[in-house]
């Protein structure tokens, strides 16, 4: 089991040098290997969540399980469902992506050919550029729909016109990796974020999804479960990426942190606002990418599922599946029902949140380990940090490895902070 | 761990803050990299805002450059605007490969300046990146001439792979900042007070922002 894991996520030899220190490490008896988690689930297909949770917490999961065990975590599945009823999921949800795909297809042919795009296609009135080397029949297709409606014209429009910022960012995206070789690999990505931003019409495609989908479209071959593996995370992290004329959805969360350093620790408060950093901005790509800039690919995978599995909450996938409005994020279920036997199905972190009855789904996880990332650094950041410069450099330089974090983050006792 | 602040930071005679623009993928943090670290590498998209720090000797003057590098997305502009906010000098690079990466500078760029931008005569520079790719260059040096005369700012073509005129590029901009009293009074200013506080002042002098 101790082999090496960045054998899985193979990594070009002339990227070496340039990418972070793997620091994550299978270790028996504590990472959920496969056969542990083959034993978790029944005869029938149920799933043992509470004893996996348990292991992921202590070690994370094995590459050769990855994917499967973050459909779960994520919510696409019900770990009491049976197999049959997960298939005729898979199916259902199968069948939904082919269409979308389809519908995408029809207006740009490029999707689902195995190429993408990083030129413009249309101008910002929906009219198709001269360059259409890799757009030959769309101009059909855009003529059809101009006579429609001026409201889904406006929407093709501006789906067209994020098509290529996608393909740009899907070119620079883990790069060292060896996956990204293939051309058909980066079009797989591309397709996934295009029929995204399709279907979310509200939230589109804005810098760093591509880094949050990356991780899916290498874990899980078939692109539709990709897709949909994506579209659960996104449904804990799209408020970060919506934008206003404003503000961006993040800075919420970045208002927390400054909370939580006011109360934790009022000096180091004090100082970043001394240094005009009051707002945290400088912990704005942690949050919107979830560490994926600080630490290798091989130990963010590692971060998000511990992240993930402490966040489980076994009512996801209803919640999910009942309501796509979010009040439904709200009403869970009363606190006073759990018993001890269910509550060991929460991760360790949600376990608290419904103890204390906290239900604030803006204070994720996230946001309390860049306070612990903050907190480790506190001494270095009070001494030695004379202007926001040193601040983004002490943080940039993390030495923190992710198994560090858990510990870390055991004796921040969350909940207990109160906004 | 290195102590952040290392000796070259102690002595230096003004500071001066620069910011990148342009648009998505045109090599802005490549830029940067290459001329902060005279190295290349494949970049991921930034995400929001990033920052480098250079110390130079320009202009028989000790130098420290604070450069921040923005996400070129449409999206983040809530963002990054607050980033122009007492910037002595402006960066703005297109793609000599993509023509719309030019024709933007004038139609989006030079206008968040215009908004944004609070420093009356901070310096501004045009940048064509990539000249290394010149069987593919689409947008000519005349073009890139023209704009700067007609936009009164500077201009140099580079290549921030091969870094060719990289340094020239940071180099002239900075003397222009120096040759500029009102700047080099801001560079120097900022010294006494603390280096990056740089926001109007408040009109309640307490800091009671939440609750």
């Amino acid at each position: 089991m101790s082999e090496e894991v960045d054998a899985y996520y193979p990594v070009k030899p002339e990227c070496q040098a340039d990418i972070p220190k793997i620091r994550f490490k299978a270790r028996v008896g504590k990472t959920l290997s496969a056969r542990r988690w083959n034993a978790a689930i029944s005869q029938d297909g149920h799933l043992d969540i509470a004893g996996v949770l348990r292991r992921i917490q202590r070690g994370g999961i094995h590459p050769s399980i990855k994917g499967a065990v973050w459909e779960f975590l994520l919510g696409c599945f019900d770990p009491n469902s049976t197999v049959q009823e997960r298939n005729e999921i898979r199916e259902r949800r199968r069948k939904q992506y082919a269409t979308w795909k389809a519908e995408c297809q029809k207006m740009v042919p490029v999707i689902g050919s195995g190429k993408l795009i990083t030129a413009a296609i249309v101008t910002d009135d929906g009219q198709p550029t001269e360059d259409l080397s890799a757009n030959s029949d769309s101009q059909d297709s855009n003529i059809a729909i101009a006579n429609n409606d001026t409201v889904l014209d406006k929407k093709v429009t501006q789906w067209k016109l994020i098509l290529h910022q996608i393909g740009l960012d899907v070119v620079r995206t883990d790069r060292a990796l060896v996956f990204y070789e293939h051309e058909v690999n980066q079009a797989k990505l591309w397709d996934v974020l295009a029929i995204y931003a399709w279907v979310d019409k509200d939230i589109g495609y804005v810098q760093g999804m591509s880094d949050i989908c990356s991780p899916m479209v290498i874990l899980l071959e078939n692109e539709a479960d990709a897709f949909w593996c994506f579209e659960h995370a996104m449904r804990r992290l799209r408020e970060n990426f919506r934008c206003t004329r404003s503000s961006m959805g993040v800075q919420s969360q970045l208002n927390i942190l400054s909370q939580i350093i006011k109360v934790v620790d009022p000096k180091l408060h004090q100082h970043l606002e001394d240094l005009d950093g009051g707002e945290y901005l400088f912990a704005f790509r942690m949050l919107m990418v979830l560490f994926r800039r600080e630490f290798s690919f091989v130990d963010a995978l590692y971060l998000w599922e511990v992240m993930w599995a402490m966040e489980y909450n076994p009512n996801l996938f209803a919640l999910y599946e009942l309501s796509h409005d979010s009040s439904a994020a709200t009403c869970k279920s009363d606190k006073l029902t759990i018993d001890n036997k269910l509550l060991k199905q929460y991760g360790k972190f949600e376990r608290t949140n419904v103890k204390t009855g906290w239900t604030d789904q803006k204070s994720a996880l996230a946001v309390f380990l860049v306070a612990s990332v903050l907190e480790t650094k506190n001494k270095l950041l009070l001494n030695e940090a004379k202007g926001l410069d040193d601040v983004v450099k002490v943080l940039s330089l993390l030495s923190l490895c992710a198994c560090d974090i858990y510990a870390e983050h055991e004796h921040l006792h969350f909940p207990k902070f109160e906004a | 761990m290195d102590s952040p602040s290392s000796q070259e930071s102690v002595g230096f005679d003004y500071l001066f803050k620069l910011l990148l623009i342009g648009d998505s993928g045109v090599g802005k943090s490549s830029l940067l990299l290459s001329f902060t670290s005279d190295s290349f590498q494949d970049l991921s998209p930034t995400i929001g805002v990033d920052f480098k720090v250079k110390y130079a000797d320009i202009g028989g003057k000790k130098l420290k450059l604070a450069i921040w590098d923005t996400a070129g997305q449409e999206r983040f502009r809530t963002l990054t605007s607050s980033y122009y906010r007492g910037a002595q000098g402006i960066i703005m690079v297109y793609d000599v490969t993509r023509r719309e990466t030019f024709t933007n500078l004038s139609d989006i760029w030079a206008k968040e300046i215009d908004l944004y931008s609070t420093n009356q005569d901070c310096i501004k520079m045009l940048v064509g990146n990539k000249v290394d790719k010149e069987s593919e260059r689409v947008v000519m040096k005349k073009e890139g001439i023209n704009f700067a005369r007609e936009y009164g700012c500077l201009f140099i073509e580079c290549s921030a792979k091969t870094r060719l005129n990289v340094q020239q590029c940071f180099e002239e901009l900075v003397l222009k900042i120096l040759d500029t009293p009102s700047l080099l009074a801001e560079g120097s200013k900022v010294l006494k007070k603390n280096i990056f506080k740089q926001k109007p002042p408040q009109p309640d002098t307490s800091s009671s922002s939440c609750c």
